[in-house]
């Protein structure tokens, strides 16, 4: 099942000025429920533009945005309530904070979607519990949080808002690996608790490997790849032909086949590297 | 929408008056307004006129971005236009009915009024900020003040918060749409209710924004004392300016307009106001 996708759709920045600019190109995806999907891409190939066309921010130049079958550039379709239904975590969304407390920050979302003051209370503490912010903080004033536990209360601030599709841009940016890994985990409970449909933008491979189920790979403003991880990561070749990367442990996988022992490359996982290895050993390993 | 802002942006470019020092375009530019408020006579307009077309021409700026900038005059426009042709008397008259009354001349002035301020801000900004980076500009500006060091004015310091300031202004601009988005991606709402309401909506937009303001100061500051910057005294710079042939020409022209206009007014007197 899709809710929500890309027709064709073309994005132009800047139309008739010398800083015109193609951002995306012939863009066809789908959106699928009860899932996490990694889109990732170098640097300025257009990631944040498309995650802004998913939930009705920007228009496309050319091309359809559906959502649950409807055509959100229609004619009166409310595009405040496709926001609370596709909800959008922008890069860094710890400087768009602005509340007394972080509890009233959090509310923020939830109160423009009209709910009452029980339902708003029971939300936001469900959704500062995924993102791992301790009670305590929910009092603290935003500002005196740390980076981390900032990004945490604005991720949380969106989760409050229980969109159907929920999308991150870059959730883990300049996070240290505990931070990151906190914050990766917390999203990927999230999802699998609420059987919503999860959107990660990144470019860390490890990162997605670990934590999404299907990938979209874009290059220069195109998709590049999509499929299920196992898929995607099983081309090396073609990725690496764009200078991105594989996991580290399929690389390891990769070397160790072309020193010839016979074992498969599609491995993403370590767990999964240790048991196709395990069996090429012949069971004798006690690793 | 914040984007469509172009009044008085830089529009890169490679022509005649890009290459000239911005000295030269400051001065010229204040000859030029000067030349556009001695025009008198329907004669000295035209003339006007078409300096400001050839200027356009030269520069290479697109007409489209120029009118975009003019857009936000549209309210000054209409007014001076409507008022002169309501409330200036003259002999002939155009148009009468019960307490309205149109004359020829109110026309005339009306369209010479409208005419006079798009030439005024069309001309001074292809002149000026579409054709000069804001680091040349405020380069070419600390230059010619640089005179008044001599009673002790903080030239130098003037000039560099000017240049900082102009090249925050896209920043800012860009971080005011990005946090805009991202309060509607929470489902705030810009652009209904009343005027309370409406101002009210602003504030989780302008609290991000002054404190990401302060940080971007004060992060600046540290960074250029890092690189040991301590104000103006002794300082060198990377690019020198230099007078040439060119600014000799556009000199000359400048001064060739005024000229003309003011022979214009006093020799061919048509439509005189």
């Amino acid at each position: 099942m899709t809710k929500l996708k890309l027709v064709d759709v073309n994005y132009t920045y800047s139309e008739g000025t010398p800083f015109r600019k193609d951002a995306l190109r012939n863009i066809n995806i789908e959106i699928e429920n009860n899932c996490i999907t990694g889109l990732i891409g170098h640097t300025g190939c257009g990631k944040s533009t498309l995650v802004q066309l998913l939930n009705g921010l920007l228009s496309p130049t050319s091309g359809e945005v559906i959502f649950d079958g409807k055509n959100i550039a229609e004619k009166g379709y409310d595009l405040k309530t496709l926001r609370h239904k596709v909800g959008l975590v922008f890069q860094y969304p710890e400087y768009q904070l602005f509340e007394d407390t972080v509890y009233d920050d959090i509310a923020f979302g939830p109160k423009n979607m009209g709910l009452d003051k029980d339902e708003i209370d029971r939300r936001i503490r469900e959704a500062a519990l995924f993102v791992g912010l301790e009670e305590r903080y929910l009092e603290a004033s935003p500002f005196d949080l740390s980076g981390g536990q900032k990004r945490r209360a604005a991720i949380a601030g969106i989760m409050a808002m229980d969109p159907d599709v929920l999308i991150l841009d870059e959730p883990a940016a300049g996070l240290d690996p505990i931070g990151r890994e906190e914050i990766l985990g917390g999203i990927y409970s999230y999802q699998r608790k609420r059987k919503n449909s999860v959107v990660i933008v990144s470019h860390s491979m490890e990162d997605m490997a670990r934590y999404s189920d299907k990938l979209i790979v874009m290059n220069d403003g195109e998709i590049f790849m999509q499929g299920i991880c196992r898929e995607v990561f099983s081309e090396a070749d073609k990725l690496m032909s764009v200078g991105l990367d594989v996991p580290q442990i399929t690389k390891f996988m990769r070397s160790l086949k072309s020193k010839g022992v016979d074992v498969r490359t599609d491995i993403f996982t370590v767990d999964e590297a240790k048991a196709e290895i395990l069996s090429k050993m012949g069971g004798c390993g006690n690793a | 929408m914040l984007k469509d802002i172009t009044l008085g942006q830089y529009f890169p470019g490679k022509s005649f008056l890009h290459r000239i020092d911005p000295r030269t375009k400051v001065i010229s530019a204040l000859l030029y307004i000067a030349a556009v408020f001695l025009c008198q006579s329907i004669m000295s307009f035209i003339i006007l006129l078409a300096v400001t077309l050839a200027m356009i021409a030269v520069s290479g700026v697109p007409v489209k971005i120029i009118v975009k900038g003019l857009k936000p005059l549209i309210f000054i426009l209409a007014f001076t236009t409507i008022y002169n042709v309501f409330f200036y008397t003259g002999d002939t008259i155009l148009f009468h009915w019960k307490f309205i009354t149109i004359y020829l001349e109110g026309v005339v002035f009306a369209v010479i009024m409208g005419l006079r301020i798009i030439c005024l801000l069309a001309g001074s900004s292809v002149l000026l900020t579409y054709t000069t980076s804001p680091i040349m500009l405020t380069d070419g500006i600390e230059r010619l003040l640089s005179p008044l060091n001599k009673i002790k004015a903080p030239v130098h310091e003037f000039a560099m918060m000017m240049s900082i300031a102009l090249r925050f202004i896209p920043t800012l601009v860009e971080e005011t749409d990005k946090i805009m988005s991202a309060q509607k991606a929470r489902g705030a709402d810009f652009s209904s209710g009343g005027l309370i309401k409406r101002a009210k909506a602003l504030i989780p937009v302008l609290i991000p924004l002054f404190i990401s303001a302060f940080r971007r100061a004060s992060d600046l500051a540290v960074a250029m004392e890092c690189r040991c910057y301590r104000g103006g005294s002794g300082r060198t710079r990377m690019t020198k300016t230099h007078f040439g042939a060119r600014d000799a020409v556009l000199f000359a022209l400048t001064i060739i307009l005024g000229v003309s206009i003011v022979i214009v007014n006093i020799y061919l007197p048509i439509w005189v106001i």
